[in-house]
């Protein structure tokens, strides 16, 4: 029994916890994934797009500057060969006009200067000019930009600039290239303004791997920083190497190229990251959370029912003296309490009731016994007997004495309730022997009694009291009375009836017959047979009673068909 | 059989603080990535740094503010330059080291001009708990976090070789040497003169110490060189002696039987390379030295472990002949932006 009740189970707080947990982990696992991968491929296509964008309008915008550059180049060629005595004065408001051009220095076919406008003083002897090195040889009319470097030839200013050449394939005023020494700071300002995402940035490089210009100028001046030389290597378009998208874009008019760079893995992998541990406590904090959750289903469901199970074992060890407290939990849990607390009630009214029969049964056995050893009948019978052994009826006598014993043999029947039918008709015909003796042709009697039916069960003394009913108040004012017993099977159960044709009874009588109990008179009545045999056999069994004034009494006792004995019968 | 199965409140009170502290820890970790992401770091308060230099008027020390300015602004600084307005008044460094104590820096970048004088203000600094890193010239202590100079000695003794290989012949040597109590000039003082020594041609040298002003060093040079006519190689030990010095040759009409070496750059210095009355420039890393020692001060206000106790910047010695290689040019030509 104890094995059956500890038998491994689950139990539901656990269940639920275990599910939450794989779910969730589940679902975490899958978010991170996804999240990953989605947010790491659209972050990457982004970046490129941006990183791009961002280069893209770093040349625009140089390559609009170099062309501005350009046209006013041209301007001053054109007007500079249609009237040569403009020139100077030309010049020299462009240097006015324009605070980003330091100088504009001519040179003929030789690279031989030939004039230098600028706002600045010029050292009073030159010994070096950057800016004729950065001069092509060649004098077409071909554009080139230099590298940038320091103006050197004017006194105590050493400004950083790009040198723009334009060469002329007709000279002017001994003029064949003219030469604008453009503040590189201008164009420097275009890369420091781009930003590429959080710490992207973008530099310049020639393709000789020179740097032309970074944000961190100084520093790379200084020597404290480093770009890789073989970015100038690479292709024009967006390339990630290592996490690091280098984008590359080589201008029109020169050889420099625009390298923007982005850190995609710190950004990516930052958040990522961030997510990950994010995702990892939001896990605990469920898997905890489940835990608090499972503990109070625990509290509310599992522990109720489990006090409930408890309950029903202890009612089960105990059923008579079990007091049940109600289970206070969820509405299922409370429905099942109450439930239970209906059933204990009603097994526990049942089997009261059952006691109540017990008792009841025992006390009415007892008095249908009493009754059969009835001192009167008793009395009168020995008397009987003696007055026959007077008489010298010996004959008669014996039958008498042995009619008597059986009679008493049935009615104990060794303590048995339930006796064959066969022994209950005995039991009735040596009751009506020992009276016929005493009323000696005063009444006769028949038996009618179906073979099938004698094996049946039937209470004992069923029929001897009724028989003694007809007896004193059927047939006592007639003389010839008459007694038919007849027992038959009518489908499923057992019909006896004893029919007299006596003086009958009036309703009022008849009805008084199952309220009596007989005691007052001699018999123990009707009404301890019907009782009996009703708790026996239960409500729709027992007694009925036909009777017509001067016609007689019928009485019918309806029993199922039993053979075996039920078990509580002792 | 199930009762350790049942929930006790132990259990229930332990989930609730797990959960708690797991709450917190989430709330910490989006803090700390939020706190991590530069964009956002200027919502945190800054902390407060002091860069004391000699002076800030020569074209050295604006590089070196230069660079600490681009470190400040890379790491989130709250950076202050402040110098004294004569370059000899060590009390005014003091003064400005005990502002800074009081002003509640968190770290701060020093240069000494006592090397002595200095000490007590900087080991007050040390023991208030603020960390103190020197750059350029050293302060007798054994207690600052790091040291970001170049190593004047040899500074002074690449000028000392360079002065003896442009001179095959006997050497009289001027020193125009600033503060005597200055730890950087001794130091290229006297690797200058180790080196001369080694060569085994020098006549005679002859230091003078002026005041750190160009004035003074035209005053002292002149005198000097009435002086000793035959002084034939002068070293100049910072850029304001190496200007008073040059104008002072200029003027002597001497660029041509006298060869100046002088420390640091500037566009008058540069010039006088190509005029020639400096013959050769030692170029130090005034702005590496900024950058540095900010970025220094960075990681120790954070408390991440220095690279080096001392960082040795670099020298770079600059003639006529290589001074506008694309290199050189970057090193002493500031870029303005």
């Amino acid at each position: 029994m104890s094995e059956r009740k500890n038998s491994t189970g689950v139990s539901l707080s656990r269940a639920m916890t275990v599910v939450v947990v794989i779910m969730v982990f589940t679902a975490v696992i899958i978010a991170l994934f996804v999240f990953n991968y989605l947010f790491r491929d659209s972050l990457e296509n982004a970046a490129m797009t941006s990183a791009g964008q961002s280069v893209d309008q770093v040349a625009v915008t140089i390559n609009n500057y170099t062309d501005d550059m350009v046209e006013i180049m041209d301007k001053l060629y054109t007007n500079s060969i249609e009237d040569p005595d403009s020139q100077e004065e030309l010049f020299q408001n462009l240097i006015n006009i324009r605070s980003d051009i330091v100088m504009v220095a001519t040179y003929d076919s030789h690279n031989n200067n030939t004039g230098i406008w600028t706002n600045y003083d010029i050292k009073d002897m030159i010994y070096t000019n950057l800016s004729l090195y950065s001069v092509p040889a060649e004098s077409d009319d071909s554009i080139s930009i230099s590298a940038p470097h320091v103006v050197s030839v004017l006194e105590n200013y050493y400004p950083w600039v790009v040198t723009i050449t334009r060469g002329a394939d007709e000279t002017f005023s001994n003029a064949a290239k003219i030469a604008f020494d453009v503040r590189f700071s201008t164009i420097a300002r275009y890369i420091d303004e781009v930003g590429i995402g959080q710490h992207g940035y973008c530099f310049i490089m020639d393709s000789s791997s020179n740097i032309i210009y970074h944000p961190q100028q100084q520093l790379i001046n200084a020597g404290l920083k480093y770009e890789n030389t073989y970015l100038s290597a690479l292709p024009d378009g967006s390339h990630m190497i290592d996490g690091v998208i280098y984008t590359v874009k080589t201008l029109e008019n020169s050889n420099w190229k625009i390298i923007g760079i982005t850190y995609l893995d710190e950004t990516v992998n930052d958040r990522v990251r961030a997510m990950t541990l994010a995702s990892v406590l939001i896990f605990i904090v469920v898997v905890l959370m489940t835990f608090l959750f499972g503990s109070l289903f625990s509290y509310l469901f599992t522990k109720p029912a489990k006090k409930l199970a408890g309950a029903m074992k202890e009612f089960e060890d105990n059923a008579s003296g079990f007091v049940f407290e109600p289970i206070e939990g969820f509405v299922e849990v409370n429905k099942l309490s109450d439930s239970f607390e209906h059933l204990v009630k009603r097994i526990q009214e049942l089997m009261e009731e059952v006691k109540e029969e017990e008792t009841t049964l025992r006390k009415t056995e007892l008095k249908a016994l009493q009754a059969q050893i009835n001192p009167h009948f008793l009395y009168n019978t020995l008397d009987s007997i003696s007055w026959m052994c007077e008489e010298g009826k010996n004959e008669e006598a014996v039958a008498m004495v042995n009619a008597l014993a059986k009679l008493f043999r049935i009615s104990i029947s060794r303590g048995h309730e339930i006796i064959p039918i066969e022994k209950e008709v005995q039991h009735a015909e040596c009751y009506l022997q020992i009276q016929k003796y005493r009323y000696t042709n005063h009444f006769d009697y028949e038996f009618d009694v179906q073979e099938s039916c004698k094996e049946y069960l039937c209470n004992k003394i069923t029929l001897q009291p009724l028989i003694e009913n007809a007896l004193y108040h059927g047939l006592n004012m007639i003389d010839e009375g008459h007694i038919s017993i007849r027992i038959f099977e009518e489908g499923e159960d057992v019909i006896m009836e004893v029919e007299d044709n006596g003086s009958g009874m009036t309703e009022e009588q008849v009805k008084e017959l199952f309220i009596n109990d007989g005691t007052d008179h001699h018999g123990i009545g009707v009404k301890n047979v019907n009782d009996r045999i009703k708790i026996y056999f239960g409500e729709k069994y027992g007694i009925t009673v036909r009777s017509e004034l001067d016609e007689g009494t019928c009485v019918v006792i309806r029993i199922p068909k039993v053979t075996e004995e039920r078990k509580y019968e002792k | 059989m199930r009762s350790k199965r049942e929930v006790s409140p132990l259990h229930v009170v332990l989930c609730i603080i797990l959960l708690a502290v797991s709450i917190v820890a989430v709330f910490m970790v989006l803090g700390k990535s939020r706190r991590e992401n530069p964009l956002l770091r200027t919502t945190n308060r800054k902390s407060f740094i002091v860069v004391i230099g000699k002076s800030d008027t020569s074209a050295f020390w604006q590089s070196v503010a230069s660079g600490a300015n681009a470190a400040a602004a890379e790491y989130n600084l709250d950076m202050n330059f402040v110098a004294p307005v004569h370059e000899e008044s060590y009390e005014d460094q003091n003064d400005m080291i005990r502002a800074a104590i009081n002003g509640r820096a968190r770290a701060i970048v020093f240069s000494a001009i006592d090397y002595n004088g200095n000490a007590d203000a900087i080991n007050e600094a040390i023991e208030a708990g603020i960390p103190v890193i020197i750059i350029d010239s050293d302060v007798n202590s054994d207690r600052v976090s790091c040291r970001i100079m170049t190593d004047n000695y040899l500074a002074g003794r690449m000028a000392g070789e360079q002065a003896v290989h442009n001179n095959e012949g006997e050497l009289t040597v001027g020193i125009i040497n600033y503060d005597i109590n200055s730890m950087n000039g001794q130091e290229r003082e006297r690797g200058f003169c180790d080196a001369v020594n080694e060569s085994g041609r020098v006549a005679g040298i002859y230091t003078v110490n002026c005041l750190s002003t160009e004035e003074s060093a035209y005053e002292e040079t002149t005198a000097l060189l009435n002086e000793h006519p035959e002084i034939n190689t002068i070293a100049a030990l910072n850029e304001l002696m190496s200007l008073g010095s040059g104008y002072a040759v200029r003027d002597l009409e001497l660029a041509d039987s006298v060869d100046i070496y002088a420390f640091d750059s500037n566009v008058i210095s540069v010039g006088m390379l190509e005029t020639g009355e400096i013959d050769g420039l030692i170029v130090q890393n005034p702005y590496a030295m900024g950058y540095l020692s900010v970025e220094a001060a960075y990681n120790l206000i954070n408390g991440r472990e220095l690279s080096s106790e001392n960082i040795d910047t670099t020298t770079t010695y600059v003639s006529e002949s290589n001074m506008y290689d694309p290199s050189i040019q970057r090193l002493i030509f500031r870029f303005e932006g």
